[in-house]
């Protein structure tokens, strides 16, 4: 039993409310990402789970168990959490080696020498540092930090475990790699993992489901393909990648085949029909989010197909990106960012349509104002 | 596009000053014969102010008779100094220190802890109260307590004995105790303001990684907050010891009327105390201190190589503290306890002192502004006031500079021969203030008769410029350590000649540094007493020294007076210290 719940959980400093009534459940053996932008709580809302922070309002439970509950002021405090957790900065001890480091906890908890030695050389062998044992600890690359404190949070086979942005030190290689190398160990004890991180990539290739935070509330909780896809509102829509954010108002809704909920919208210059998430009324402003790389360019006289949504216009600039080619072209309804092929040929101040499957179109309400 | 569009505005020239000086600094600074000249002339000045009274205390520990009388070289100072008393001396100092550094070390921890770390209010005004005994200087607190735990008519013991109706003295300030009590109370400030930051600095997730590992505070406390301060420290520790060794006041008002002798008061009485002045043993036994106290620092140095941790981050928040609960209040508590004990028991003293008419008897009837008269229109005091707020003024001011001079050279130039000059301005880092008046002493009196120097105030500020060499060099050097060599040649491309470069850099980036620097040494020279009380002659005498010969005729109240006078100073400035540099404190 190690899933963790939190029951309207906040957290405020004097008036500043950091953490505002987040309801969560990670169930055992899963992987939940909180992803938000700098500032929006997640650290708070990690913290508070370790027991590092107080919470101000709501209920934490560890495997069914009451850890904290602020009500009733009832506080397990962190040393009796059984959580293993790894530190944005690491916080490996410098006056010790990686031995002593990763041995710290089974130390506290008095397990014999032979049995430490054992653990301790396991969890090093499992994150591939069993070499670097005898190091001082001051001499590690920064890999190889995050390395041990991986090591230091697994060797107690502690109940959960606790990330926060423990991949943002490191370069954008070794950050791709070790995220992999950590979800396959993750994967492979089956270990409960909350993981803070600002960074959507990361977020999206590590997590089962992914929490969305915004200004200390939460906005969606999905899995990723979901949150990509269907984003419940503009904050979340604008978070991933760099889509296309048009403005347009409902013409007739209707429900159709699989549940599914489909409007036509107009905006200026074009109209058609998308996806939604919930049913809204004829004259709503909507934004209709659609991804570069679901639009595609074609020439002055193209005719859209019968499920595709079109835009005329012209060619403002192009950026090459290397696999792909960013053209934004300006349009009546605005400006649009298509990924186009890299090497296609496309000049300045050319005349073309964007073609979108209106099935990769998806309507979320209000406009870029009201955001 | 247009380049020069680009450029910052240049500095705007002052052709009738700089043109002049300009060409004077271009002259010093960037061809090599000027470079050769300024070195030769910092070297020059260096080798005056610390190998010339170095090498005269090691010519006066071989001559048989004093400064200016014929003799003949000799070993008669060091066969005295290897005798029995002379190793009982030595035992008392180094037991002395580690007796006050041990117990002082504790409660600095113990106080760095609770204004670093943990959530007692007011924490911010407490961390001023518990370092201002560290500003007092120690002849009024000596004086003071010398008043306060006097066995016979001290207040404490007065006030013991009218509770308890007991006749024997609670306390008595003249034993090892009171010489190691009076220490301390220095210690722990200073002890306190070195250690306070490595507290504050600290990355708050390597305590909480232990937390999260399972390990109690008290655990944590123990593996991984003190062994992580270690270096600090022990650094703190060894520097705080070799002070004990150094210090002068404390053994000369408690200890030397004990019989007590430690080897500072050992090389003052030879001088002052004797006829015929013991000249030779007071040499020789200033080498044998300076020799202990460079294998104390070369101890240190071998200790501490390659063991300082970083465990700095750059995270925004202050480091969590820790909640102490309705404990908090226990922990405030004990802050104003050690200030009330340390500063308002002795200026309390001092201030009642002041308006009794006699010493030891407060009755009401007694009370008088007879003192305060007196003091006020005491020649000898106001001369003594001069002296000292001139040499105040003047000593800290020409030490910053010639401070900011060797810092520069030896971390911003490349010139050949700045390890030298480094190395001679910290020289007299390791010289207790007696020994160094004891090296000029000699040095002043073997100076040509054309060099007037021997009992004026230049002897007092050519020394007090040595003492505080050392303190104003380590200021100014981590202070251009944090400025960006950019900021430097950026000037200088924009055609600053070196001495415009220097003057923007000195006076409108360095002078957060020099100031603090400044006001060190002013403090400094306020309180100090061991080389002035050599070094001083009649006409010449310092606030200090004029206190030190009213307190030897017994006058406790005038004594009151001027403590009173100087507190009141020691306060003004440590006020506006605190109000213009702020942030700059830890820089000590
Ligand atoms: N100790 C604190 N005191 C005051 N405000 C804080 C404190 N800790 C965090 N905050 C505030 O709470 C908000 C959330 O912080 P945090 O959880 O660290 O954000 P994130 O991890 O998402 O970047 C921030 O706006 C921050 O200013
Ligand atoms: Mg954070």
């Amino acid at each position: 039993m190690s899933n963790v719940t939190l029951e309207k959980v906040s957290r405020s400093f004097g008036d500043f409310v950091a953490v505002d009534s987040v309801d969560l459940r990670v169930e055992e053996g899963e992987f939940v990402t909180l992803l938000g932008p700098s500032g929006c709580g997640k650290t708070t809302t990690l913290r508070m789970v370790a027991g590092l922070e107080q919470n101000t309002g709501g209920r934490i439970s560890i495997g069914n168990e009451v850890v904290s509950d602020a009500a009733s002021k009832f506080v397990v405090p962190s040393e009796r959490r059984r959580l293993g957790m790894v530190f944005q900065s690491y916080a490996i001890w410098p006056h010790m080696t990686v031995f002593e480091n990763v041995a710290y906890p089974l130390r506290v908890r008095r397990r014999p020498n032979a049995e430490v030695q054992d653990l301790v050389m396991r969890a090093l062998r499992l994150v591939e540092m069993e070499r670097f044992a005898e190091r001082p600890a001051p001499a590690l690359s920064g890999g190889q930090q995050q390395r041990v404190a991986i090591a230091r949070a697994l060797v107690f086979e502690p109940k959960v475990l606790l990330l926060d942005e423990p991949l943002s030190n490191l370069d954008a290689k070794l950050r791709l790699q070790m995220g992999d190398e950590f979800r396959s160990i993750q994967k492979r004890l089956g270990m409960t993992s909350l993981y803070v991180t600002h960074d959507q990539s990361e977020a999206m290739a590590l997590s089962d489901r992914v929490v969305v935070m915004d200004r200390g509330r939460i906005q969606q909780i999905g899995a990723p393909e979901e949150i990509y896809r269907r984003p419940v509102n503009r904050t979340v829509a604008a978070f991933f990648g760099t889509p296309n954010l048009l403005d347009a108002s409902v013409e007739s809704c209707r429900r159709i085949a699989g549940g599914r909920i489909q409007l036509d919208v107009a905006g200026q210059g074009w109209r058609g029909p998308c996806d939604a998430a919930a049913e809204l009324t004829p004259g709503q402003s909507v934004t209709v989010m659609v991804r570069p790389e679901d639009a595609r360019i074609a020439g002055p006289d193209a005719v859209r197909g019968e499920h595709e949504l079109q835009w005329t216009g012209r060619i403002a600039h192009t950026i090459f990106r290397g696999p792909t080619r960013s053209v934004f072209v300006d349009t009546e309804g605005g400006r649009i960012n298509v990924d186009a092929p890299a090497f296609g040929n496309y000049a300045i101040g050319d005349n073309v349509n964007v073609l979108v499957p209106q099935s990769a179109a998806w309507a979320v309400i209000g406009h870029k104002e009201a955001a | 596009m247009s380049i020069s569009a680009e450029l910052p505005p240049r500095p705007v020239p002052r052709p009738s000053l700089f043109a002049g000086l300009g060409a004077f600094g271009r002259a010093l600074g960037a061809t090599s014969a000027g470079r050769f000249i300024a070195i030769a002339l910092l070297i020059a000045v260096l080798a005056f102010l610390s190998v010339y009274p170095l090498s005269m205390l090691l010519y006066g520990s071989l001559h048989s008779t004093p400064p200016g009388v014929a003799g003949e070289f000799n070993l008669d100072g060091y066969a005295d100094v290897f005798t029995w008393q002379s190793f009982v001396t030595l035992a008392n100092t180094v037991g002395i220190s580690l007796a006050k550094t041990i117990p002082s070390l504790m409660l600095a921890i113990l106080l760095a802890w609770i204004l670093a770390r943990t959530d007692t209010p007011m924490r911010g005004t407490l961390e001023v109260l518990v370092t201002l005994p560290f500003f007092i200087p120690p002849i009024l607190t000596a004086m003071a307590w010398g008043m306060l735990g006097n066995p016979q008519v001290g207040l404490i013991n007065q006030v013991y004995q009218w509770i308890t109706g007991s006749t024997a003295p609670l306390i008595n300030v003249y034993s090892y105790g009171g010489v190691v009590w009076h220490m301390m109370q220095y210690s722990v400030p200073f002890l306190f303001l070195l250690i306070v930051d490595a507290f504050r600095a600290m990355d708050p997730g390597l305590e909480e990684a232990a937390r999260m590992c399972g390990a109690s505070r008290w655990r944590t406390f123990r593996t991984v907050t003190l062994q992580l301060m270690m270096p600090a420290l022990t650094g703190a520790a060894i520097l705080s010891f070799v002070r004990g060794i150094e210090n002068f006041e404390s053994p000369l008002f408690f200890g030397s009327p004990a019989g007590i002798r430690v080897i500072t008061t050992d090389i003052y009485d030879s001088i002052n105390q004797r006829s015929p002045p013991q000249y030779q043993y007071a040499t020789a036994i200033s080498f044998v201190i300076l020799v202990l106290l460079l294998l104390v620092v070369l101890a240190q140095w071998r200790m501490l190589k390659g063991r300082s941790f970083t465990t700095v981050t750059g995270k925004g928040y202050s480091p969590a503290v820790m909640k102490l609960g309705k404990w908090r209040w226990f922990t405030f508590a004990l802050c104003m306890l050690f200030f009330v004990v340390t500063v308002v028991l002795p200026v309390g003293q001092l201030l009642i002192g002041s308006f009794f008419q006699f010493f030891g008897f407060y009755q009401w009837d007694m009370l008088t502004l007879d003192h305060y008269r007196a003091v006020f229109s005491s020649g000898e005091f106001w001369r003594g006031f001069r002296n000292t707020m001139l040499l105040g003024l003047v000593g800290a001011t020409l030490t910053m500079l010639l401070g900011g001079i060797v810092a520069y050279v030896s971390v911003r130039t490349r010139w050949r021969g700045r390890m030298l000059i480094d190395g001679m301005a910290w020289l007299p880092w390791m010289m207790p203030g007696i020994v160094l008046g004891v090296g000029f002493l000699w040095g002043f009196a073997l100076l040509p008769h054309a060099i007037p120097i021997y009992g004026t105030l230049w002897a007092l500020l050519l020394a007090y410029i040595s003492l505080g060499t050392p303190l104003s060099v380590r200021v100014m050097t981590s202070a251009y350590a944090q400025l960006s060599y950019d900021l430097e040649e950026c000037s200088r491309v924009h055609g600053a000649n070196w001495l415009q470069t220097m003057w923007r850099i000195m006076i409108a980036l360095a002078w957060p540094a020099f100031a603090v620097g400044w006001v060190l040494l002013f403090f400094g020279i306020m309180r100090e007493l061991s080389a002035s009380v050599l070094l001083y002659s009649v006409g010449s005498e310092v606030l200090s020294v004029v206190l030190m010969k009213l307190w030897a005729n017994g006058n406790a109240e005038q004594v009151s007076v001027i403590g009173m006078i100087m507190m009141v100073m020691v306060l003004v400035i440590r006020w506006i210290q605190l109000r213009l540099i702020k942030t700059r404190i830890g820089a000590l």
